[in-house]
């Protein structure tokens, strides 16, 4: 066997080591390479700064805990922005994983903001059944979760009574790592008006580029990186934009890795 | 009673916790040197965890407030104040509760049939919900935003970029219409779909390899940070 | 099967309410069925002592652990129930996730080659999005803006194309259950 067909067939161990090199090495140094706001996420940032304070946002944490380093930064800069803006959050899952996230994330945010629950934001559980949940929210909230995450019937909570249906939200924002936010597109856009925004992991961005077309969404935040950039817009640094640097060289990396693998399929298919 | 006291203080101790969290973490990156028992017992632990957590989620946080606590209250009304009227809701109630519980027939072979008629509901629910939304969002919308650009030509791009994305919707149906045989013109616009499909997955691939890194990013930091300390 | 023919017609706003409440409810029984079924799989892996059962046993006295701590104790925060979901769960589940980082760099390496036309443009749509979109590509002009055009134009179409597809096909399927034509779903030809 020839150098480039030994090449071709390298232990695979050897590419995931310099795989963790790439991911490991820039996160230990402080480059600081520069990140672009792209039109997607600026239009996002651009809505949510021209509502009123007191507006409602209702953001669903539609995902599980495997995707939790890209969900986790996109939702600590939109409630960031949110909060800082005096808008009132009104959070669920349709994911049982994405409730405990996001009762902690609504808490942990809101306390830095010193927000106080009920009164500026609400979190209201879990609903197993996607279509179904979605749909009973377009007539009544109340009907679709009668109690909050606490235990506190609906009615009993200050924010809650002028929040009956999509007709009192300003935005959706589905954060999601699955296309969840296609059903709020397909249902909640489509057939009650509300506006739409998916905050979901690079993987599922492709999905929604016919929709920005279209207009039936207002824009999207899209993994790691459209958290980084939302941190940017909002001026407060967060972990994505620390992961922005070893984003960058992994990508190199793994161009490399292509680059390199077809060199050695051509030269070994030249020695034969 | 409360005896959470107990763990209250183990959880106070986050240290652990993020010990344990680092560990295990490495117990599952030791899957790429290769498999082995440390793996296998995470990977069984996780399904283990999860599943318990989906079980509790589901049941105290959709099946108490939305069935069996209303169902409860609604039975105490038909003996108190509540009389026909809770009588009513009750039976209301339970309708939805028993075709749920019709789903454990499953179990039993010879009353498995009656799991089905909860599934024909829900499938029946499903089916009616999708047609309005389908034709709406995925169909209607998007034929429109293919077109509507051709109206409002305003540059040389524009014209490009318009006649790019009908002529590639075009060709991607052509692709997907299986009924009628892939030659001649219609073979033609079919191969062209391919290509874009192509393109599209590689963009697809190109977000996706984005997120992988992002999740990597994201337990490095973790084992990084958290545990070792070595960034601030 | 008459039940279908209910649903799509036009009903009344508190049946449409209650079936959808109704949908909900029955999803999430479904949800605690699959359960059980897990549970009954790996109980008889045990008590067969199968190939590896005692992973079986990891996973039943996990899940057993879990509904216990969430049962007896609650879901509060700083709970147990929600200590072993940030400090077991979360972090093995994105782990297992990020292991796909590695995979894919193997994929990308190995599988990646422009052997004929399609190939070619999967990977040059790939770099160029790998590059334009979240890297020092970003901040060059050009380069995002290929990619941003490859994103709103030929992909972006394509993925129009499988939309549309998916929803003739969907809204087809849709009819056949209502119809009564189509019943694989309930185990019947």
């Amino acid at each position: 066997m020839g150098f480039w067909q030994r090449a071709r067939y390298i232990d695979r161990r050897i590419i995931f080591l310099l795989m963790l090199l790439g991911v490991g090495l820039p996160l230990l140094t402080n480059i600081g390479l520069p990140v672009r706001v792209t039109r997607d996420v600026g239009n996002v940032y651009d809505y949510i700064e021209g509502l009123n304070p007191g507006d409602v946002i209702l953001i669903s944490y539609d995902h599980d805990t495997g995707t939790l380093p890209e969900m986790i930064p996109m939702s600590d800069a939109i409630l960031r922005h949110a909060f800082s803006r005096n808008l009132h959050l009104v959070g669920m899952a349709l994911r049982a994983e994405g409730t405990a996230i996001g009762r902690q994330n609504f808490r942990r945010i809101g306390a830095e903001y010193g927000r106080e629950e009920g009164k500026d934001f609400v979190f209201l559980g879990f609903r197993p059944e996607i279509t179904a949940a979605i749909l009973g929210l377009g007539t009544s909230i109340e009907r679709v979760f009668p109690k909050d995450d606490r235990d506190i019937p609906i009615s009993e909570i200050e924010l809650m009574n002028t929040v009956r249906n999509y007709g009192d939200i300003a935005l959706v924002i589905s954060i999601s790592d699955d296309d969840t936010p296609v059903y709020w597109v397909n249902y909640a856009n489509a057939r009650f008006k509300a506006k739409v925004v998916p905050a979901v992991t690079a993987v599922m961005a492709t999905t929604f580029f016919p929709f920005i077309d279209s207009g039936q969404i207002r824009g999207m935040i899209a993994g790691l990186k459209g958290a980084a950039e939302y941190e940017k817009l909002i001026k407060i640094p967060g972990r994505a934009g620390r992961g922005m640097d070893a984003q960058s060289i992994a990508h190199m990396v793994m161009i490399g890795f292509i680059i390199m693998g077809n060199i050695a399929y051509f030269m070994s298919r030249k020695g034969k | 009673m409360d005896i959470g006291f107990i763990y209250d203080y183990l959880i106070a101790s986050e240290r652990l916790g993020i010990w344990i969290a680092a560990l295990l973490t490495l117990a599952i990156y030791s899957f790429l040197y290769k498999d082995n028992p440390i793996y296998r017992f995470a990977e069984s632990l996780l399904i283990g965890i999860s599943v318990g957590f989906l079980l509790v989620t589901t049941f105290e946080t959709t099946l108490m407030p939305k069935a069996f606590e209303p169902l409860a209250i609604s039975f105490t009304g038909i003996f108190g104040s509540g009389g026909f009227g809770a009588f009513g809701s009750f039976l209301w109630l339970l309708v939805p509760v028993t075709l749920g519980l019709l789903m454990f027939t499953r179990f039993v072979p010879k009353y498995a049939w009656m799991s089905r008629v909860a599934l024909a509901l829900y499938i029946g629910f499903g089916a009616g919900a999708s047609i309005p939304a389908n034709m709406q969002s995925y169909i209607l919308n998007q034929i429109d935003a293919t077109i509507r650009p051709f109206l409002a030509i305003d540059s040389f791009a524009a014209a490009v970029n318009a006649a790019v994305i009908l002529v590639g919707l075009i060709s991607t149906l052509s692709y997907f219409y299986f009924s009628k045989a892939h030659t001649g013109i219609f073979g033609k616009a079919a191969r062209l779909g391919t290509f874009y499909l192509m393109i599209f997955f590689g963009a697809t691939f190109g977000y996706t390899v984005m997120a992988r890194i992002s999740l990597l990013i994201g337990r490095l930091t973790f084992l990084l940070r958290d545990w070792l300390g070595l960034i601030s | 099967m008459l039940i279908q023919f209910f649903i799509p017609s036009k009903l009344s706003s508190s049946v449409y309410n209650e079936i959808t409440n109704w949908a909900q409810l029955i999803y999430a029984f479904a949800l605690i069925v699959g359960v059980f079924g897990l549970v009954k799989y790996h109980l008889g892996r045990v008590s067969r002592k199968s190939d590896g059962w005692i992973y079986n046993l990891v996973t039943v006295v996990s899940l057993f652990l879990m509904a216990f701590l969430g049962f007896a104790f609650g879901r509060k925060d700083g709970g147990a129930f929600m200590w072993i979901f940030n400090y077991f769960q979360a972090p093995m589940q994105a782990s297992v996730f990020s292991l796909l980082a590695f995979f894919v760099a193997s994929a990308a390496y190995r599988g990646f080659q422009a052997r004929n036309t399609e190939a070619v443009l999967l990977l040059l749509s790939a770099v160029f999005i790998m590059f334009g979109i979240a890297s020092v590509g970003n901040s060059i002009p050009p380069f995002a803006e290929i990619a941003n055009w490859i994103l709103m134009n030929p992909s972006m179409t394509a993925r129009r194309g499988i939309f549309i597809g998916v929803g003739l096909g969907t809204i087809a399927v849709s009819l056949r259950v209502i119809l009564g034509v189509e019943r694989t779903y309930l185990g019947k030809e």
